[in-house]
Formats: C-alpha cells, sequence, structure tokens
C-alpha cells in the first residue's frame, strides 16, 4: 500500500510542475487565444538567469523577484515582439512567431550558458522526511507551495481587484470589453507579463531538481501543454487537478506496466479528451455565433 | 593591397610547408552536453601528452622531428553529429589517426565511414561492446578482414564482469537492474546479463527497469526494486540520470549498494548526487591518487594546466593520455605519418609505452575477427574497483593500489 502512495505522491510533485507551466498557458489564452510556443525556453531562460544572479552572490530571497522580474520582461517582450502584431491583423503569425522566439532563446542559452546541465543551489534541503513509510523532500514540498501560492495569488489578482475584472472582462468578450472601455491590448500585455511570471516561477521552483541546462524544459513543456489541453485552455485550477493525476498516473503506469511505459498514458489520455471533450475535462463549451 | 596579397600567399606557403613537417591527429567527443565531462576530460588528457610531446621537439620519424598538429571536433553525444565528423575526418587526406569519443552510439553512426578509408582510430573512452563487436564475425556475416579501429579503453564486457563479481562477492542474492535507454545502456544490461550466466547464475535478477535520458524521478523504477527486495542495484547509464538515481534512492530510503559502470565515477554524478554518491562502485583504469612518481607528476601538470584541483573524469583523461602516447610510439615505429603504417605498428608495438594506467607492452595485436581482444588493449588486470567518497573517487580495495603501482614498472 505504502507502495502506491509513495508512486503517487512523488508522480503528483511533478504533476504540480506540469500545472504551473500549463497555468501559464491558460493565461495567455484566456485572453488573447494565443499560446507562446517558446514558453519552456521562458522557463529555462529565467531558471539559467536565476542560477547567474545565484552566482554573483545574491542571497536567495533577492534572487527570486529577480528572477520573477526577468520572466515578466521576457513575457512581455515576446508578446510585443512575436504576438501583438499577428493579433491586430486578425492573423495566426504568432505561432510562427513565438516558435522562433523558443528557438533563439535556446541556442542564445547554449552560447551564453553553454550545453552543460548545472546544479542549481538552493537553501531548502533535499535531505528526504518521512512519514508513514512515505518519503519525501522538503525541496518537493516547497515546489507544491510555491505552485499553489503562485496559482493562488494571480487568481486572487484575477477577482478581487480593478484590474484583474479587466482581466476576466477581456477573457469573456474582448469586444464587449472594448466598448466599455477596456483596453484589449493593455491587457493582453498583461497577461504575457503573468504568463512570463508563472514560467519564471516554475522554473525557479524546478531547476533544483532538473538541473539547470537548455534543454532542461523540452521534457516537461511537452507534458505541460497536455495538461492544459487535457483540463481546457480556460479551466483555471483545473489544471492542477489534470497536472496532479497526470503526475500520478505516469508514476503508476511506469511501475505496474513497466518503465518503458512510461508516457504512454498521459498520451491516451489526451487522445480521448480531445476527442470526447474537445474543449477539457474542465473547459467550458464555447457558444459561437455566426 | 598588393603588399596584403603578398603577405597572405606567403602566409599559405609557410603553412603549407609547416604542414608538412607536422603529424595530424583528430580528438573527437562530447564537449558539450551530458557526456562533456568525458569528453573534455579525454581531450584534455590527450592535449597534455600532445603539449608534452612538442615541447620535447615532437614525434621522431626518421631524421626530423615532427609537431603533432590537433583536429578537435564536438560531437555533442549525438549520434548524427558523429557520423557528419566521421565523413568529414575520412576525406583528409593528410590525416593520420582519430582518437576519442564518449558515446557509442556515436562510434556505431561514425566508425565505418573511418574504417571503410582504414584510417587509423583509437576508441577511448567509449566502453560499450558493440564498438568492437560489429567487425567480429558473425553467424550471418564475416567480419572485417583488415581494421583500423582500437579500442583504449575497459570494454564493457570487462566491466559487466567485475560488477557481478563485486556483487557476489558481497553475498548479495537478489538484484535489480536499471539502465538507460541508449545503446550503451541496453548493451550494458545485455552485459551484465551475460555475465551472470557466465558466473554461475548466482543473483537473481528481481527487476528490470529502465529510464530516458533527461529523466529525473526515478521512484517508480527504485519502488520496483524495493518492491522486490533487491539487495544492490546494478546500473548502466551516464551522470545526471545516475544522479537522480542515487538521490532517488536516499529519498525511498532504498539503502543498498549502487554498483555500476565507470560512468559513476562522472564528476556530474559526484556533483548532482552530493552525499547520496558515497559507497557506490564502479570499475576504474585510473584513480587520481599520486600512487607513482609518473602519475603523480601527471595529475599535477593536468591540475595545473586547466586549473582545476579535480580532474571532471579521470578515466577519461587517464586513457585520453595514454592512448597518445602510444599513438605516438606507433608513428615512431612505422617511421611514417601515413595512417595504414601507423595501423600496422599498433598492431605489433615494439617498445614498451610507460604511461599513467599501465606500462603497455604489446596493447594490441594482429587483427583477428574471430577473437575481439587483438584490437582491444584492456584486460581485467588493468581495472580496479573504485569507490566514490566525499566527492573523490578512491580505492574501493587498497591492495589493487600496490597491483597497479607493480605493473606500472
Amino acid at each position: 500500500m505504502s507502495v502506491i502512495v509513495q508512486l503517487v505522491v512523488s508522480g503528483a510533485l511533478m504533476g504540480m510542475v506540469y500545472a504551473l507551466i500549463a497555468y501559464g498557458f491558460q493565461l495567455t489564452y484566456s485572453t488573447s487565444k494565443s499560446i507562446n510556443f517558446g514558453q519552456g525556453e521562458l522557463v529555462m531562460l529565467s531558471a539559467f538567469v536565476s542560477l547567474s544572479l545565484i552566482n554573483t552572490g545574491l542571497p536567495y530571497w533577492l534572487v527570486v523577484p529577480g528572477g520573477l522580474l526577468f520572466g515578466v520582461l521576457l513575457g512581455l517582450f515576446v508578446e510585443r515582439a512575436a504576438v501583438r502584431l499577428a493579433l491586430e491583423q486578425k492573423g495566426e503569425g504568432w505561432i510562427l512567431l513565438t516558435v522562433i522566439f523558443g528557438l533563439l532563446g535556446f541556442s542564445a542559452a547554449e552560447n551564453i550558458w553553454g550545453r552543460d546541465d548545472r546544479p542549481f543551489p538552493t537553501p531548502v534541503p533535499s535531505d528526504p522526511m518521512h512519514f508513514f513509510g512515505i518519503g519525501i523532500t522538503p525541496l518537493e514540498i516547497s515546489v507544491a507551495i510555491g505552485v499553489l501560492a503562485v496559482m493562488g495569488m494571480v487568481e486572487l489578482f484575477k477577482r478581487k481587484t480593478l484590474l484583474g475584472k479587466a482581466f476576466e472582462a477581456v477573457s469573456a468578450d474582448r469586444d464587449a470589453a472594448g466598448l466599455m472601455g477596456v483596453s484589449a491590448t493593455r491587457i493582453i500585455m498583461l497577461s504575457y507579463g503573468l504568463s512570463g511570471l508563472v514560467a519564471a516561477m516554475a522554473g525557479i521552483l524546478v531547476a533544483p531538481i532538473t538541473t539547470v541546462g537548455p534543454t532542461m524544459a523540452s521534457a516537461l513543456i511537452l507534458k505541460a501543454f497536455s495538461v492544459a489541453v487535457v483540463a481546457g485552455l480556460d479551466s483555471g485550477f483545473g489544471v492542477v487537478v489534470v497536472g496532479l493525476f497526470l503526475g500520478a498516473l505516469e508514476s503508476l503506469a511506469s511501475f505496474y506496466i513497466g518503465s518503458g511505459w512510461r508516457e504512454a498514458p498521459g498520451l491516451i489520455l489526451l487522445i480521448m479528451a480531445l476527442a470526447l471533450r474537445p474543449n477539457g475535462v474542465f473547459g467550458k463549451a464555447s457558444i459561437r455565433k455566426v | 593591397m598588393k603588399n596584403t596579397l603578398l603577405a597572405s600567399l606567403l602566409c599559405i606557403a609557410a603553412t603549407q610547408v609547416y604542414a608538412g613537417d607536422t603529424l595530424k591527429i583528430a580528438i573527437t567527443g562530447p564537449f558539450s552536453g551530458g557526456s562533456a565531462p568525458m569528453g573534455t576530460s579525454m581531450r584534455d588528457g590527450a592535449k597534455l601528452a600532445i603539449a608534452e610531446i612538442n615541447a620535447a621537439g615532437g614525434v621522431s620519424v626518421g631524421k626530423t622531428k615532427m609537431k603533432i598538429e590537433v583536429v578537435e571536433r564536438d560531437d555533442e553525444g549525438k549520434n548524427d553529429r558523429g557520423a557528419l565528423i566521421a565523413q568529414e575526418l575520412a576525406s583528409m587526406d593528410d590525416l593520420s589517426g582519430v582518437i576519442g569519443t564518449v558515446n557509442t552510439g556515436v562510434v556505431l553512426a561514425g566508425d565505418k565511414h573511418l574504417q571503410e578509408k582504414g584510417i587509423t582510430r583509437i576508441i577511448t573512452p567509449a566502453a560499450g561492446s558493440a564498438s568492437m563487436t560489429q567487425w567480429v564475425n558473425k553467424a550471418d556475416k564475416p567480419g572485417a578482414k583488415d581494421l583500423s579501429i582500437f579500442r583504449f579503453a575497459a570494454h564493457d564486457g570487462i566491466q559487466a564482469a567485475m560488477v557481478v563479481e563485486d556483487a557476489i562477492k558481497r553475498k548479495f542474492t537478489k538484484v535489480a537492474l536499471l539502465h538507460d535507454s541508449t545503446n550503451y545502456g541496453v548493451s550494458g544490461r545485455d552485459d551484465l546479463l551475460d555475465q551472470i550466466k557466465k558466473q554461475g547464475d548466482k543473483l537473481e535478477v528481481v527487476a528490470t527497469e529502465k529510464f530516458n535520458i533527461g529523466d529525473k524521478d526515478m521512484t517508480a523504477q527504485l519502488l520496483s526494486a524495493k518492491a522486490k527486495g533487491a539487495q544492490a542495484i546494478l546500473i548502466w547509464g551516464i551522470g545526471p540520470e545516475l544522479a537522480a538515481v542515487a538521490n532517488g534512492m536516499a529519498k525511498n530510503g532504498l539503502k543498498v549498494p549502487l554498483i555500476g559502470g565507470w560512468t559513476l565515477s562522472m564528476s556530474n554524478f559526484i556533483d548532482n548526487a552530493g552525499s547520496n554518491g558515497n559507497g557506490t562502485l564502479m570499475p576504474q583504469t585510473f584513480i587520481e591518487e599520486p600512487i607513482t612518481p609518473r602519475v603523480k607528476s601527471f595529475i599535477e601538470s593536468y591540475h595545473k594546466a586547466y586549473g582545476v584541483t579535480r580532474i571532471p573524469s579521470p578515466v577519461s583523461a587517464a586513457q585520453g593520455y595514454d592512448a597518445v602516447l602510444i599513438f605516438a610510439a606507433a608513428v615512431t615505429q612505422a617511421q611514417s605519418t601515413d595512417t595504414h603504417k601507423i595501423k600496422d605498428a599498433l598492431e605489433d608495438l615494439k617498445a614498451p609505452v610507460k604511461g599513467v594506467i599501465a606500462t603497455w607492452k604489446q596493447p594490441f595485436s594482429k587483427w583477428d575477427p574471430a577473437n575481439v581482444q587483438t584490437h582491444e588493449a584492456f584486460r581485467r588486470e588493468q581495472a580496479v574497483m573504485g569507490m566514490v567518497s566525499d566527492g573523490r573517487v578512491v580505492f574501493a580495495d587498497s591492495a589493487d593500489r600496490a597491483r597497479l603501482v607493480k605493473s606500472m614498472k
């Protein structure tokens, strides 16, 4: 029994990271119906910048806001450089442009920091603690807390502040919000900034576990994308549920079916979700009037 | 304008004259990515030997002394890059030999191009058995008649034998096999299974689990081993994932020894595993301890030349160093920079070569497609068990130290 619990716990903790990255996809999709396909590079670049900040001798509590600020700026840059023009022209150019931005970020990281995987120092200890026979490290707990904290804060902001209400309004109906005097362009900018913040947080949280390297996010990002699609691209906290589920499922599959089959259940889940609930398990079916 | 043109013409002429007096060797390997500690250490060890030879005037060929010129290529540990590099090297007319490469998959992808042209090639430190066994006689197809590929590394056959031997010596009966999904990991698993059978089936394999490059969460694999009562984990993989396994073992309370291929001595395993890596056992051909004056001077010059206090992969560095010395000895014996003549000399090296791993007496012999050992330099006696202890690899068994000192004589 404890084996199953351990598998579920370990897998679910990785699932939390998928959920956080998936949440970054949601933020921009809800306002602009566009997605940054270079989100993984955002995660990786923010982790690298944070690592460089640590290496300058900055204390950890200053490194985190520094890394997050970098993420926000990068998010804003992507919006300005790759998304805004395409959206103004009502085109799909952002797909290619964000992909290109990602490739650019990848090459930049290879040239600036090299291709090696480097350890990411953290004040949170990684010695395991044991509860009822389940091994869990404080590092993993910090990941869970960090994920929920950052998502909680963004959701709170969306629900409680005036700017957040504007955010929700644009998500609900961009044109109507525009007629009410809400600038959709500004809100989309904001959503990309927030998406960058979330990506940076994911990078900082996951780096001590995955180590920092140009390819650190490439495996994560595909799973995060699956989570976002399965949960629904406007599902809010739905990504957490799906993320936890997918993480645990991977871990269980790898134990019971065989370690070669780790990825299979997630992909089957993705196909099933697309076939049965195209808007996602937690997504709202959109009504389009023509 | 005229002057510049003249100057550049002179330059070209000068380099051409220079090129005629040099011995051109290519060094290839992953100088970036997860295998980089092995690749860069091998390269730096080899370049240390080259610098020493050049400082002494060069390799003597006839009455002249030839300086060694190096062509470096980073294959990034990627099979396709390796194939491209091998094609490029095979098309160079004045190349005397190729030394290097870490990843077995890269060797498999590239070596056929070098073999076609008969370019002398010393594989080091890639240990996967398949790099050499691809050339031997098979049931359906005869092996290479004349092989220009040599190996200078303790191949996985030797290593797997030592790992299994060690597990039996420690009185284990149930073990779990973990391996990565690359050519290296899969062929390592097969070698282990083969050796377990050969050594009398004293070990029961309770679980065989694999993981992918980049995996960080090994919980499922380790719990499977734990649930089935494994007393030791025998493992074949490279640094970052090995570290994830060691850390996962600590997390899941799996307190059994981790024994595996020599990659467990890579710096990116030792650093990322930290204290969880202590006690890990692996075969080594070189331990970074100044056991003889020759070894001491090698370690010190490496540290000084590259500004480190620890060689990232001591085995790779020492093998790179000795491989160059052996290659240079073959050039001297062949009295030629012609790669085919160097190959013949390597197959029958007369003078012993004083390396830092051993004193090499006839490391290779005439290629026999029925016996892969003819082009394998290492035997069981050149390898020892190493153990990770507080960030370094030390002798697991102190008797081995005395044995190695003796073999250096």
